[in-house]
């Protein structure tokens, strides 16, 4: 089974029970959007996604050994 | 009506006057940047005395619109040779609306290098000696206003830096608990203070009372819209409070845009051990401040208040631009000693931005290696000595990097990058290279569409789409940077359109007539116009809106990415001029 790390940042760490990333198995062909449900996370609550550092849409589809990074609304400056 | 006093150091006399010229409206960067731009001559030396020193709160600043109290301070700029405005938190900017003050304009320069306290009363202005304050810090100076002045005072101050008329000189304003801890940070505004002999200005608002609007009630009714939109936004209600300005750490290094080890890469390897989430935890752990208010009325709070393990303060926050200046940028991750950094600053008085990325080229240079913290921290200490190196060090980063011969210099108009990588984010690199401020991100924050999904998106990596964007930005934060608002209120403004409508409507019953968007776009250009004049008058052509050109040729991991806008699209950002 093709294997992704998901990277979670601010709140989106309770989900995880507090870890930073988890790695998770996933079907071939799955999204982003399914990843992050499988883990508990709801839609609305992400609000910026990357794949392998690049910004990610929810129905994109993953590869083994991509890096997820989820975040909420974040901003500052 | 409101009042301006003109403070001249040359006689040390003070003149009261009522605004005239179209200025009775502005507020904040609007009224400084026309001040300036009015009658400073373009030419002049920044420490001469024809230059001035202009003071300003917002437009509703000292009124209940929720986060409005911002102070500006505009002068041509001993950094840039621009003109410049910085504007900073804290409590003196609703002491001064609060006396009906518009403006306080320092104007002329003791001829004796003597220094001089202002007392700012409901009486008017008085000139004071305080050749006792000479050589402290900013800390030890409000203390001592506070032990004379009581505890209810607001102060705006200089330390060393600002006396030594150090560039990258800030001036500090007292926080609610009396700390001088929030700063007009960028530009060296500090130097300009210290050429005037002004160490500290004390506001003591007592018998001041909250600016009326002239439609109190739509007034009442505008502020619930606007609170409403801050309260619903995520950002605004969530996010910032929880973790402040440094939740920005991971997303800006997950993107590859985190400037790291002077701009040789956009990615940091311990960014996990400075991020906001580790922060969040390492203060709740001692018992810190998390969700703190800079100001009453600021009902965002992103600062927090930073304690040692023992639970004895250090600091404020620290601030994300702050953490990432004095870490990542100089291969640095231990949070407590940027802390400690952030506290060295503020005392001393000096832009922590412009500080961190001096410390990163003397790193870069050699002086001291990339990750050495505590050989950072000895040479903070070098400019409260006031030692030929600690001079260096508080001119900013162009002056240290031309002394010892750096060739990677990451400044714009001589003014330090903040804490985004323009290669990675093309957007921001516009407004850097663009703005009438040198290297600034808050002139126009494209990192909100670039990276953030805030307002829309623009793809970072590719030149499409970054000069309107930034263009739009420098327009509608020229403008919120005259109401006194917080700029963290663009990120609900970006999204709601409660929360700009909820703005004119506020302006609206403040001014007693009606007030569009369009009014508030036309305040933002008329800024930027007269800004744009002033610097094209001082010198400034079209190819000093230019990034530096290792960022066109170096490629910056983990995209491998240069900067990519063309120069002839740079120049159309003020096609509205």
């Amino acid at each position: 089974m093709p294997r992704v790390t998901v990277h979670l940042y601010a709140s989106l760490r309770s989900y995880a029970g507090g870890a930073p990333s988890v790695e998770v198995e996933i079907r071939p062909g799955q999204t982003v959007e399914e990843t992050l449900h499988a883990l508990g996370i709801p839609s609305d609550q992400t609000r910026i996604l990357f794949v392998n550092n690049r910004a990610a849409a929810t129905n994109q589809p993953l590869q083994d050994g991509d890096r997820i990074g989820a975040f909420p609304a974040i901003g500052g400056g | 009506m409101a009042v301006i006093y003109r403070v001249n150091m040359s006689d040390l006399t003070v003149r009261a006057e009522e605004p005239g010229d179209g200025h009775s409206e502005l507020g904040g960067r609007a009224l400084t940047s026309a001040l300036v731009a009015g009658e400073v001559p373009p030419g002049c030396h920044p420490l001469a005395a024809e230059n001035k020193l202009v003071i300003a709160p917002g437009i509703l600043t000292g009124t209940a619109a929720p986060c409005s109290g911002r102070l500006s301070v505009g002068a041509k700029s001993p950094l840039t040779g621009t003109i410049k405005e910085s504007n900073s938190g804290g409590t003196a900017a609703q002491a001064l609306a609060n006396l009906g003050i518009q403006a306080i304009v320092l104007e002329g320069r003791p001829a004796d290098g003597r220094l001089f306290r202002l007392v700012v009363t409901s009486d008017g202005v008085q000139i004071e000696p305080a050749d006792d304050l000479k050589g402290l810090g900013n800390y030890d100076t409000v203390a001592r206003q506070f032990e004379r002045f009581g505890q209810k005072v607001s102060c705006i101050s200089i330390g060393q830096a600002g006396e030594f008329r150090a560039a990258a000189a800030s001036v500090a304003v007292t926080d609610i608990e009396g700390r001088p801890t929030r700063h007009c940070g960028r530009g060296g505004m500090g130097a300009v203070m210290g050429s005037k002999g002004v160490k500290v200005i004390v506001v003591d608002a007592s018998g001041g009372r909250r600016p009326a609007a002239t439609d109190p009630q739509a007034f009442k009714t505008a502020v619930k819209k606007f609170a409403d939109a801050l309260m619903k936004h995520p950002l605004t209600s969530q996010t910032l409070p929880k973790y402040g300005t440094n939740a920005l750490a991971n997303v800006i290094n997950e993107a590859g845009a985190y400037p790291t080890r002077n701009f040789s890469a956009g990615q940091f390897e311990r960014t996990e051990a400075i991020s906001g989430e580790k922060q969040h935890d390492v203060i709740a752990e001692r018992g810190g401040v998390i969700a703190h208010a800079c100001h009453r009325g600021c009902t965002i709070r992103c600062s927090r208040i930073y304690v040692d393990e023992k639970g004895q303060y250090v600091t404020k926050g620290p601030e994300y631009e702050t953490i990432w200046a004095h870490g990542a940028d100089c291969g640095i991750d231990d949070l407590d000693a940027i802390a400690r950094m952030d506290r060295l600053d503020d005392d001393l008085g000096l832009d922590t931005i412009e500080t961190g990325a001096t410390l990163a080229v003397a790193m870069e240079a050699g002086i001291i290696p990339f990750g050495d913290a505590e050989g950072a921290i000895r040479l903070l200490e070098e400019v409260g000595k006031g030692t030929a190196l600690g001079r260096l060090v508080a001119s900013g980063a162009a002056v240290l990097g031309k002394a010892y011969g750096v060739a990677r210099i990451p400044t714009v108009k001589g003014q330090a990058m903040p804490a985004y990588d323009p290669r990675a984010a093309q957007g921001i690199g516009v407004t850097y290279a663009t703005s009438t401020m040198g290297a600034d991100h808050t002139a126009g924050y494209a990192i909100a569409q670039n990276i953030l999904s805030v307002g829309g998106t623009v793809d970072p990596l590719k030149p499409e789409g970054q000069v309107e964007l930034s263009r739009a930005l420098q327009i509608a934060t020229a403008a919120i940077d005259a109401s006194g608002l917080c700029l963290f209120v663009a990120f609900a403004v970006l999204d709601d359109q409660n929360a700009m409508d909820g703005i004119c409507e506020m302006l609206a019953a403040h001014y007693g007539r009606a007030y569009t968007a369009d009014d508030f776009t036309q305040l933002g250009k008329a800024t930027l116009i007269a800004e744009r004049r002033f610097n094209s008058a001082a010198g400034f052509a079209p190819a000093d809106d230019r990034l530096p050109d290792f960022f066109k040729k170096e490629k910056l991991s983990p995209h491998n990415v240069t900067f990519s806008v063309p120069d002839e699209e740079l120049d159309k950002v003020f096609d509205f001029a």
